[in-house]
């Protein structure tokens, strides 16, 4: 059974004042390209969907399993997210980065295996073992990207993942979503619409309200 | 994987931290080793004391300076990830409980590194016997935990506030000062030579209700 991500009636107020309200749409596989201006909510929005912050009203359903039910800790790892506000340990390098998440986590964190998930997103052998502090705009976006995809996620969500990177990088995001959206959902956020590539959906977001 | 291994590793990723930053080991034990020297000179006058009127005061001198020192550290167990910005990525991917029994595990450890540190120092500086080196043992051990315990959790409870600093001692001082109470109590007796029986019973009470509290709340202090 394909993952299902889907919102039912998500409204976020912020002191009285709405961001977006009645937003609604279901997914399970492709590409939701969620665009809109600045301020207009595409993080917030994100950060619902991901379990990282709550809706004012309306709810978020994930489903992994046939029965429909999916435990919150299953959710945690289903859901894979990167956002602008993401930030790793400065002091421990990226491979300690990865190991501490998978294994707190309570999954294998192979050495091999997670060099392999870095050099996956275009980091190479030498930044595999410096501290996150000493690494680059783009190389932060890079490991943020990895942070992302580090459980297998059913469903994957990015907001402004091409932010800071070189012509590389991109094309590294886009094997990243293309081979996601394959599996799964696939919710990115941009303010450039090249990052949406032959989307499937589209969510809409501006100060009139939301558009599915 | 059981939730107390996942909180050793997150307990081993804090000690990592802290050992390669030295933000919070520094200010500790500082702080400690200052105070127990500057308390040593203060104290020239009442090492006259008789030894029976003694313990009381040396008893207070000693959680007084292992709570303020405390105080400059351990509540950084949650702040430290909300000023770096690392708190997302911890709580996309562990739950609040297995956090909050991490970091309060290195807190107890901190604490106990500095108790290691400041209590050598008040044996050799201020001429202190401990009576009864277990009973001072058992309540560094029983009072160090219930510190570290209430003082992570109020950790995550205002990291996210604005006057975080400010908010952390008004909240604490009320919830600590049971704890504080009870270890003074047993560290006098321990001092005096007996063992603190009853004092123990209620740090240990102290704790698992400290506990209790704290894992069931956790999600709701330290996710949004």
């Amino acid at each position: 059974m394909p993952t299902t991500i889907a919102a039912e009636n998500l409204s976020k107020a912020f002191s009285g004042a709405p961001l977006f309200s009645g937003l609604s749409f279901s997914a399970s596989r492709g590409l939701v390209a969620v665009a809109g201006k600045n301020g207009s909510g595409k993080t917030t929005l994100l950060k619902i969907l991901a379990g990282l912050a709550r809706p004012t009203a309306g709810r978020v359903r994930v489903e992994t399993d046939p029965s429909g039910s999916t435990s919150p800790s299953a959710r945690r790892l289903a859901v894979g997210w990167a956002g602008p506000d993401l930030q790793l340990y400065g002091a421990l390098t990226a491979l300690e980065n990865l190991a501490f998440f998978r294994r707190a986590a309570g999954r294998p964190a192979r050495g091999e295996e997670l060099v392999a998930r870095l050099r996956d997103v275009g980091l190479a052998e030498g930044a595999v073992h410096r501290r996150v502090e000493e690494f680059s705009t783009g190389m932060k976006q890079r490991l943020r990207v990895a942070f992302a995809v580090l459980f297998d996620p059913a469903v994957l969500i990015l907001d402004e993942p091409m932010v800071g990177l070189d012509v590389e990088g991109r094309e590294t995001v886009d094997r990243v979503v293309a081979a996601a959206r394959e599996r799964g959902p696939v919710l990115l956020a941009s303010n450039d619409e090249r990052d949406f590539v032959r989307p499937d959906q589209r969510l809409d977001l501006s100060p009139a309200g939301a558009r599915a | 994987m059981s939730a107390l291994a996942a909180a050793w590793v997150v307990c081993a990723k804090d000690a990592t931290e802290e050992l390669r930053r030295k933000v919070a080991i520094v200010a500790v034990f500082f702080f400690a080793a200052t105070a127990v020297t500057l308390v040593s000179f203060a104290m020239v006058g009442a090492l006259a004391l008789p030894p029976a009127d003694r313990p009381p005061l040396e008893a207070a001198l000693l959680w007084i300076i292992l709570f303020f020192a405390a105080a400059t550290g351990l509540p950084r167990a949650f702040v430290a990830e909300e000023e770096a910005g690392t708190g997302l990525a911890l709580r996309k991917t562990i739950p609040a409980a297995v956090v909050l029994a991490g970091k309060t595990l290195f807190n107890f450890l901190l604490f106990l590194a500095m108790a290691v540190i400041t209590i050598p120092g008040f044996l050799i500086l201020l001429d202190w016997k401990a009576g009864s080196p277990a009973g001072v043992a058992a309540t560094m051990l029983a009072g160090g935990y219930g510190l570290a315990v209430v003082s992570t959790f109020l950790s995550a409870l205002v990291a996210r506030a604005g006057q975080r600093n400010v908010l952390f001692v008004l909240i604490a001082f009320p919830l600590l000062l049971p704890l504080l109470q009870a270890a003074i109590a047993a560290t006098i007796e321990a001092t005096a030579g007996g063992f603190p029986a009853t004092a123990l019973r209620v740090l240990v009470a102290y704790d698992g209700a400290a506990t209790c509290g704290a894992y069931m709340l956790a999600s709701v202090a330290w996710e949004d």
